[in-house]
């Protein structure tokens, strides 16, 4: 797609602003009722979903030009969504999320990127992953779990993959969280096999507007599961459970994706997975955007606007509509509540509505001061409810939170949703 | 134009430079307007550009930053939440600064006296969260709870739906500080005398009726730093126990209220109804709210937003599904009402006498509507009016025209002309076809009700040239039905007020029946603001255009 698809988007934004909160009738006070961070950390109206769209209008019309504010404006953003829903509730004819995105690829396309990019994504060329670790240590995370890796010892066939991804495989401060994962999955019975030849999911790369080095990622993992006979791919990372999910069935995949939350509702609520020992913690759970109002299923679309009642726009045929409607919400939430002595407390932001961790659409990269003020706000928010326990379901949600935690001098500490059940086993 | 640099960088140390901005593209997210298509230049979505935009954090640096704007002969235009096309600069020919008031985002809650202290980037969406924890609520403005309530309460008409009920903003004002274009601090009320937010009249000066007014000056005529405005009783839980998928959530009713959508057979039974519900004391939230999507689509188009497997594109065929077309004509004329009591009984004996008026009336409650998911629904909407949006729903261009406030007989009088009006420019299929009644409006323009305003809602393709066209011929036609009948001109006037010049305003205003109250606000505009930094806004008319002048 180019910007210009996007014109009808901007000319028909009424600037009305709800792209900065979340949906209203969620508010229920003051403090957590703005949905934007990057709107709310840079405040000019340009860091919106709105002024975004605005901007880019203006550099169509030939109104202004590309800058260097103008990359900030298109970057500085974790492009968690919550202007995508937030302006879905009363428009059917917008989708602000994908502008953003296509604004990134026009910038990324004239070589406007942030300083930090070329680097990251040099180290993606180079050594398969973002992070520029050494692929033969990918799977060391999993020593002395024992568990089967593709293309190791004779195994080459495997129906489920488990996919630790970049950050798991490679962050010693988040092995526990994966090396829990993997322990529940085994003890709940499921059968998979880890990828010897894992490769980056492309995710960040997508979101950076490098979309050749996306599709050649998607290219490299989806042939590498088809020779393998993956019909299923399970993952412990939101992104990656994104990017899978909703990213890769535009590059022809029809793989089936869950995230490890999900598995493990499932053999909970099938019998197959007994959580006996009390864990009695209070709890409160952070939905990492991909997971949450970004995971709902792909909907393959190819059609073009048309107008009914006169000037009434709809599509033929019907677009889809992501609304935030149908994220996993509650299986991790189930999860949670099924450990014994457990009790899950809710910020007032949740579900579609959930704060962005800060790590979102590179900013932990590229904007680190950003980054960790964006995660604090979500601290502060965690601790208003009195939990001692932040889970989430995603490496980048974690770490984030970690370190915020660290820098806040709380007490709270974070986990993985499966760190808790893996307690309660 | 530019500002020049030495100024530039005296705005840089009032707020520091992180807080104000001369880039084009970021300019642009300011001079982008709603209505600006409809009164611009070739259809532009730009008003004119401002000069710089800056974001104050305080009332001091507003009162330095208006200082500023004086020594270099600037303009200042000051927004809330930035919507409207009055929010933006409206001259091309003169450096406007674009004052961005979101830093200033402060809220106090005197809980025990029922006040709201706010600074003008709070929103009703914030401060109505805020009170219903407490036991309070608010009235929240017609345009929504995305609006500021500073906004509301001091620059702009500040009625709403709990108007009826609970007042309007321009009521509901207590204390307000304000910083004057001539840069001088003014506290009015009782905040004047040093005696707290609990007065608008005074112990202290009051010069409410100079800052505001009826319409208020809309940003012309320096900048509201704080407020203070009445809260009123939230007879409900105060948890907001919110429910159901988006976009459309639910908000269950409490054993003490109700939500009703109301019908009636015809517009002389609406009046009747209109003041009997008034006259008997009963309701909370009184409105005409989901015909906005037009008679003839409303009923199809609110249970298609409620089923959010659905969209737009459902709607053709929805309407064709059994019982459709009958509950389509049961809800012709129809309106909503919620009702709050104070006790069970109370809610009780308001039933009654809701009964009672209906059956008096020949009216009924629209049974689909009133089942639980609609009724919760309703209910939600018109507490938090947190969808006021859906107005661009069809297309994302959205004219109000019509709402001339008066009494229900009086209104009623125009609703006809102003249904064949919409009926007659949509015909050709450039505005959307939804019915000519596409109607909306407040039970009541004053607390109590009995002066009320139906605005006619509008639906044009901003992306579309001729469409857009057809928006501003039907604001144009608009005016002239209304003086066919008798009428004065309604909103889309104000809309396309500002795409006059200057001149053709002015001479319009000294042409009014009455003008000496745009030379009395001259008279005031030339003590608070010597040097011209406000806009027309603040309604007056120079010297030179005064009729006794002229003569």
């Amino acid at each position: 797609m180019a910007l210009e698809e996007f014109r009808a988007d901007a000319m028909r934004c009424t600037r009305c602003s709800y792209c900065k909160w979340i949906p209203f009738d969620l508010v229920k006070s003051w403090e957590f009722s703005k949905g934007c961070p990057s709107v709310d950390y840079n405040n000019f109206h340009s860091y919106s979903g709105g002024g975004r769209l605005i901007t880019m209008l203006s550099l169509m019309d030939g109104r202004s030009e590309v800058n260097d504010r103008v990359v900030d404006i298109a970057y500085k953003c974790q492009l968690c969504g919550n202007c995508d829903i937030t302006c879905k509730v009363c428009r059917y004819d917008m989708n602000v999320l994908d502008a953003l995105r296509e604004f990134r690829r026009t910038l990324n396309e004239q070589g406007q990127v942030p300083v930090a990019y070329p680097g990251i994504i040099a180290k993606l060329r180079e050594s398969g992953n973002m992070i520029g670790a050494p692929q033969q240590r990918r799977a060391s995370w999993a020593d002395g779990l024992g568990l089967k890796q593709l293309g190791v010892d004779g195994v080459d066939k495997a129906e489920v993959v488990f996919h630790a991804g970049c950050r798991y495989s490679f962050d010693p401060s988040l092995r526990s969280a994966v090396r829990a994962a993997a322990t529940v999955l085994t003890k709940a019975g499921c059968d998979f096999a880890l990828d010897g030849a894992e490769g980056c999911c492309g995710g960040k790369a997508y979101d950076m507007g490098y979309r050749d080095d996306f599709a050649a990622v998607a290219k490299a993992n989806l042939e590498r599961w088809a020779a393998a006979g993956v019909k299923k791919v399970v993952t412990p990372c939101a992104t990656c459970y994104y990017t899978f999910k909703r990213l890769y069935p535009e590059v022809g995949s029809t793989i089936e994706v869950l995230h490890t939350v999900e598995c493990a509702d499932r053999r909970i609520k099938d019998g197959s997975l007994k959580l006996t020992r009390p864990v009695p913690v209070t709890v409160t759970y952070h939905d990492p955007c991909h997971l949450g109002r970004q995971g709902e299923p792909h909907v393959p679309w190819d059609g073009k606007e048309v107008k009914i009642y006169g000037q009434a726009v709809v599509y033929d045929p019907p677009r889809p509509r992501y609304i935030g409607a149908y994220g996993v919400y509650d299986p991790p939430r189930d999860v949670l509540e099924a450990i014994p002595g457990l009790e899950l407390v809710e910020m007032e932001r949740s579900r579609e509505a959930a704060w962005c961790c800060g790590a979102g659409g590179s900013v932990r990269e590229a904007y680190p001061e950003f980054n960790a003020w964006t995660a604090g706000k979500r601290i502060e928010e965690a601790g208003s409810t009195g939990a001692e326990i932040l889970a989430t379901a995603c490496p980048g949600c974690e770490k984030n939170f970690a370190e915020a935690v660290s820098a806040s001098g709380t007490k709270m500490k974070v986990l993985d949703v499966l760190e808790l059940v893996e307690q309660a086993l | 134009m530019a500002l020049p640099q030495e100024a530039y960088q005296a705005l840089e140390d009032i707020v520091g430079a992180e807080n104000v901005s001369n880039d084009a593209a970021v300019l642009d997210s300011y001079a982008f307007q709603w209505l600006a298509d409809l009164v611009r230049p070739n259809l532009s979505h730009y008003m004119p550009r401002p000069v710089a935009v800056v974001m104050p954090g305080s009332t001091e640096e507003v009162q330095a930053i208006v200082r500023l704007a004086n020594k270099y002969k600037v303009k200042v235009k000051p927004h809330g939440t930035g919507w409207y096309h009055w929010a933006a600069p409206i001259y091309d020919d003169r450096d406007s600064l674009q004052l961005d008031m979101r830093r200033m985002n402060k809220i106090e809650i005197d809980e025990k006296n029922g006040i709201a202290i706010v600074e003008p980037y709070v929103i009703h969406a914030q401060m109505h969260a805020e009170a219903i924890k407490r036991g309070w609520s608010c009235t929240i403005i017609g345009a929504g709870c995305s609006c500021s309530v500073i906004a509301a309460a001091c620059a702009y008409s500040g009625i709403g739906p709990g108007t009826f009920w609970m007042g309007g903003q321009a009521e509901n004002v207590l204390g307000m500080e304000w910083v004057a274009p001539n840069g001088e601090i003014v506290r009015s009320g009782s905040l004047g005398s040093g005696d707290g937010w609990f007065c608008s009249e005074g112990p202290g000066p009051s010069v409410r009726g100079i800052m505001r007014g009826s319409l208020g000056a809309r940003g012309g005529l320096g900048v509201y730093t704080k407020c203070a405005v009445k809260l009123v009783h939230w007879p409900g839980s105060t948890d907001w126990p919110v429910q159901g998928t988006i976009p459309a959530y639910r908000l269950p009713l409490d054993e003490t209220f109700r939500a009703y959508t109301l019908a009636v057979p015809s517009w002389e039974a609406w009046a009747d109804a209109y003041y009997k519900i008034y006259d008997n004391e009963i309701g909370y939230i009184f409105h005409r709210q989901f015909n906005l999507a037009g008679a003839d689509l409303a009923p199809t188009f609110w249970l298609m937003y409620n089923d959010h497997t659905k969209t737009l594109g459902d709607v053709p065929d929805m309407i064709k599904q059994p019982g459709m077309a009958e509950l389509t004509e049961e809800m012709r004329i129809s309106f909503q009402l919620v009702m709050a009591g104070r006790s069970v009984a109370d809610i009780e004996l308001q039933d009654k006498v809701l009964d009672r008026i209906l059956e008096e009336v020949g009216g009924w409650k629209v049974e689909r509507y009133c089942e639980k998911d609609m009724a919760e629904f309703t209910n939600i909407y018109l507490n938090r009016l947190g969808h006021k949006h859906i107005n661009f729903v069809w297309v994302g261009g959205y004219i109000g025209s019509w709402m001339q406030p008066g009494t229900p007989d009086w209104v009623k009088e125009y609703v006809p002309t102003a249904i064949a009006g919409l009926e007659r420019d949509a015909k050709d299929g450039l505005l959307v076809q939804c019915g000519g009644d596409a109607m909306m409006g407040t039970g009541g323009a004053y607390p109590g009700g009995g002066v009320m305003g139906l605005e006619q809602f509008v639906s044009y393709d901003p992306n579309d040239e001729a469409s857009t066209r057809a928006g501003i011929k039907h604001m144009e036609d608009a005016v002239t039905d209304a003086a066919s009948i008798g009428y004065p001109p309604g909103k889309e006037a104000l809309y396309l007020e500002m795409g006059h010049s200057d001149d053709r305003t002015f001479k319009k205003w000294a042409n009014a029946k009455q003008p000496f109250a745009f030379i009395f606000q001259r008279k005031i505009k030339e003590h608070f603001d010597p040097n011209d930094l406000g806009d027309r806004m603040y309604n007056y008319i120079p010297e030179e255009y005064e009729p006794a002048k002229k003569a």
